[in-house]
């Protein structure tokens, strides 16, 4: 069972990551056209219309990967000071109450989508067209990949009902890594632990 | 059960039970189940399911309960074209583009690692004002919060560095702990921030006045902050002791310290002199020559950027044509209207505004940049569409216009500029340069170039994220931090916090759309309008109100889920949305400060000595969410404070 919430999540992992270093070609992309528009005055049409899907294929499936980690935000007032199990039945629900009918219903109906897309050969509106139908296909694949991490998340659920604790995950960069950043200024936990005399002389103080 | 819980439930009970006692159940209309829609969202969102997900679960379930009172029929298929366009109308918004791009530039920042010689330099550059230790702090945090946007980060790191230094200096635990974790949340007013393109792709306002205008408010309060920090310390120093003198010197290389005894203490005279060979203190020339650029820098750059300006502001329309495809916002369009055109929709609309507008018109002539967004927000996407002329080139009419002369806010600007260039200069010690160069002015020079380059209207938000984002590439490679390893973590961090904040949008543009179906917003609207209440309550009711959401919700959520339904009001109370906009902006601020949720709070709690507890820390961020609140209230005085510059900018 481990073995398969751990093989979706890396292959949620492997896609959200894969699609994510279309940030660095948007980044190259744009600076190539800013130069080309300012410096050269040859402004490309079809720039514009290549930066929005490079940007909407870099959130679109990043979403399974963000959401095998733990990273789409929670309103967390409370749900933090839950135990684990409270925490495991509330997600149950709302999976099944929330997710599952909307990511299934964007999936469904982005395939729809696409295909009237596919059966023209859409192309974006513009003197230098590109093909617009692979584009509207990310909705129903990202939608996928979504609905398959749903379920895993769905059984990490149940787990935690049975054994009271949540199963491990893939490990993952953290966005504030405290380790990390102690690392890069330098900082080591004895000092920190030491600070503490200083802290107690002052309450001693007041 | 624990207080926090019990309180929670409490909240949620009351809002069950009053949406239960309210509502008329007998003759229930599609109004009211829109409400009954707003409040479900608050408790189910306080459930602690992700936002993202949770709206878009409601948004389908209503948009269908929607639908089915007219054609039940017809109400599946509707839903689901209506939530697939309302999913790829946020696949294809242009405004949200620059989101990526600035998070992946902040990251890039972060890496480099200056945040600790920057902290050391400025703190040192700042020894002799009281507090110095905290006003250093507030500053780095305002300068690095700025340039990565990243609050968890900079809260952690100056924790690490500027925690232990306070302490260790006899500082007051709660009023370090209360400048490390204001400042670290100024990053999210000054811009570039991601916040403001958030709001602006959800209330239709142009980001660019948006980053104009919350310049002054972002200063203004990182100012009250530090002043703040100084009267503390004025008036009672054994909360923030002054340094020693030891602690004060700085070590100066030994030709610098020649040059410096001998001739000026100050960095330019000094440098111009020992060049001249007066006393040349044997220092090789070119040393002297490299440090003279190095220190002429900041009015290299400066020229520099306002001759670039001038030339874009006096040359023919050349330069203006990419600006207005920032200004199509999500809360512009019709429920339905949004997704079935062309991503290329409305893109050409504002260079037909400018072309048609004869350039050479005057001294008082705005940059034709600044004219676009009211047109294009207003336009409707379909009309847009239909007239986006493919791609023409500026029209040979407007590129053979004579250049026109500099506006005059051009002329302001300069003068004010090389007005403070003059000051600068007069300050600069030798000391100074030593201190600063390394560290402040590549992050300062970052910032000002991504924001000139937008607020001046050489460049879109986004084109000039992606150059920022180049520019962190590069100041990371300069402080020899680049490698792969750096580069994919940003690139993983920058692909998980787009997807978070870019879903939520598609999820709370698949909820508003149900909002909109029901005809919630008009109740809303009747129900505001029979208050009969003046602008200025209005303000201070919205206002309140996002405060009190900002307790259990994020600022994502709050813009995103919320403003939908305050932007359409403001019409009736001639409220500028801009200037709403900078208000939020400011009030939530007041969000990462309020316990018991303060982000802030818990980093900072992650990295102290243990025996700092949670509440001396929430203790010292009171006095700085009371700072807010004031400037606040002074904004709301003076709107010029927001308002002078996108006017003087735009108008």
């Amino acid at each position: 069972m481990k073995k398969l919430l751990f093989t979706v999540d890396k292959v949620s992992t492997f896609v959200g990551r894969a699609s994510g270093w279309s940030i660095v070609a948007l980044t190259l992309l744009i600076c190539w056209e800013v130069f080309s528009r300012y410096v050269l005055h040859n402004p490309h049409a079809w720039v514009q219309d290549a930066q929005v899907m490079l940007y909407g294929v870099l959130f679109m499936m990043a979403g399974a990967y963000t959401l095998a980690h733990g990273g789409h935000v929670r309103g967390d007032i409370l749900y933090g000071f839950f135990e684990p199990r409270t925490q495991a039945a509330i997600d149950l629900v709302l999976y099944i109450v929330f997710f599952l009918p909307g990511i299934f219903a964007l999936t469904y109906a982005g395939w729809n989508y696409a295909g009237d897309s596919f059966a023209i050969r859409e192309n974006t509106f513009s003197p230098e067209p590109l093909p617009l139908y692979p584009f509207k296909y990310v909705i129903p694949v990202a939608g996928f990949f979504l609905l398959l991490q749903g379920l895993v998340e769905i059984i990490r659920c149940l787990i935690c009902l049975r054994d009271g604790a949540w199963p491990s995950r893939v490990e993952d960069v953290e966005e504030v890594d405290v380790d990390k950043l102690k690392k890069m200024v330098e900082v080591r936990d004895e000092d920190i632990a030491r600070l503490d005399e200083y802290v107690i002389r002052q309450e001693g103080r007041q | 059960m624990r207080k926090e819980l019990r309180f929670g439930f409490a909240l949620m009970a009351a809002i069950l039970i009053a949406v239960a006692v309210l509502t008329p159940w007998g003759n229930l209309t599609n109004g009211h189940l829109g409400l009954i829609m707003l409040a479900l969202i608050v408790v189910a969102i306080m459930l602690g399911f992700p936002t993202a997900f949770t709206l878009m679960g409601m948004g389908v379930l209503f948009t269908w309960l929607a639908y089915r009172s007219v054609n039940p029929e017809l109400a599946v298929e509707q839903t689901l074209d209506l939530m697939v366009q309302r999913a790829y109308g946020v696949m294809s918004n242009d405004v949200l583009i620059a989101i990526p791009l600035f998070v992946f530039m902040g990251y890039l920042v972060e890496r480099a690692n200056l945040i600790k010689s920057l902290f050391h330099s400025i703190h040192l550059a700042m020894a002799r004002v009281p507090g110095s230790l905290a006003v250093a702090t507030l500053i780095t945090c305002a300068v690095f919060a700025t340039a990565t946007g990243i609050i968890g980060a900079v809260v952690t790191l100056m924790g690490l560095l500027a925690f232990p230094a306070m302490l260790r200096a006899g500082y007051d635990i709660r009023l370090s702990a209360g400048t490390i974790t204001a400042g670290g949340c100024l990053g999210i007013l000054i811009p570039p921030s991601v916040l403001l393109i958030v709001y602006g792709a959800t209330a239709g306002v142009s980001v660019v006045q948006l980053y104009a205008g919350a310049f002054f408010p972002g200063l203004l309060l990182a100012a009250l902050y530090v002043g703040y920090v100084i009267i503390v310390a004025k008036l009672k120093p054994e909360l923030a002791p002054p340094l020693s003198q030891e602690e004060r010197s700085i070590p100066l290389a030994a030709w610098m310290k020649g040059i410096s005894d001998t001739i000026s203490e100050r960095a330019l005279p000094g440098l111009l002199g020992a060049l001249r060979g007066r006393r040349n203190e044997a220092v090789p020339t070119r040393r002297i020559l490299g440090q003279l650029v190095i220190a002429l820098l900041p009015a290299l750059v400066w020229f520099g950027a306002m001759g670039l300006t001038y030339r874009s502001v006096t040359a023919p329309v050349e330069v203006a044509d990419t600006h207005g495809l920032q200004e199509m916002g999500v809360g512009s369009e019709a429920p339905a209207a949004g997704a079935e055109e062309p991503i290329a929709d409305g893109v050409q609309e504002p260079l037909a505004d400018g072309v048609a507008e004869p350039p050479a018109d005057g001294v008082q002539e705005p940059p034709p940049e600044g004219a676009p967004p009211a047109v294009a927000a207003e336009a409707p996407p379909a009309a847009a569409a239909t007239e986006a002329a493919p791609a023409p080139s500026p029209s040979p009419a407007a590129g053979t216009e004579a250049a026109r002369p500099a506006p005059r806010w051009f002329w302001v600007t300069l003068g004010v500029g090389t007005a403070l260039l003059f000051a600068f200069y007069a300050v600069f010690t030798f000391v100074r340069l030593e201190v600063l160069l390394g560290s402040f002015f590549p992050l300062a020079l970052l910032i000002l170039a991504v924001l000139g380059s937008i607020v001046f209207g050489l460049a879109t938000p986004t084109e000039a994220a992606a150059v920022g984002a180049l520019g962190g590439f590069l100041l990371a490679a300069a402080y020899r931090q680049l490698n792969f390893g750096v580069l994919k973590e940003s690139v993983f961090l920058t692909a998980k916090t787009s997807a978070m904040v870019c879903w939520l949008f598609v999820g709370s543009s698949i909820f508003s759309a149900a909002f909109a179906l029901l005809g919630g917003q008009e109740i809303v609207e009747k129900w505001v309008l029979s208050l009969n209440m003046t602008p200025t309550q209005f303000m201070l009711l919205s206002q309140f109100i996002i405060f009190i959401l900002g307790w259990p919700l994020e600022w994502t959520e709050i813009i995103v889920i919320f403003m939908p339904i305050f932007i359409p009001l403001l019409a009736h109370f001639n409220i500028d949305p801009l200037f709403f906009g900078l208000m939020v902006a400011l009030n939530l601020q007041t969000a990462f400060l309020s316990p018991p949720v303060a982000m802030a709070a818990f980093y900072l709690k992650g990295v102290s000595p243990p025996h700092v507890s949670l509440n001396q820390i929430f203790a010292g961020m009171m006095p700085f969410m009371a700072i807010q609140v004031l400037a606040m209230a002074l904004l709301y005085l003076w709107p010029s404070i927001g308002l002078w510059l996108p006017q003087l900018l735009y108008k």
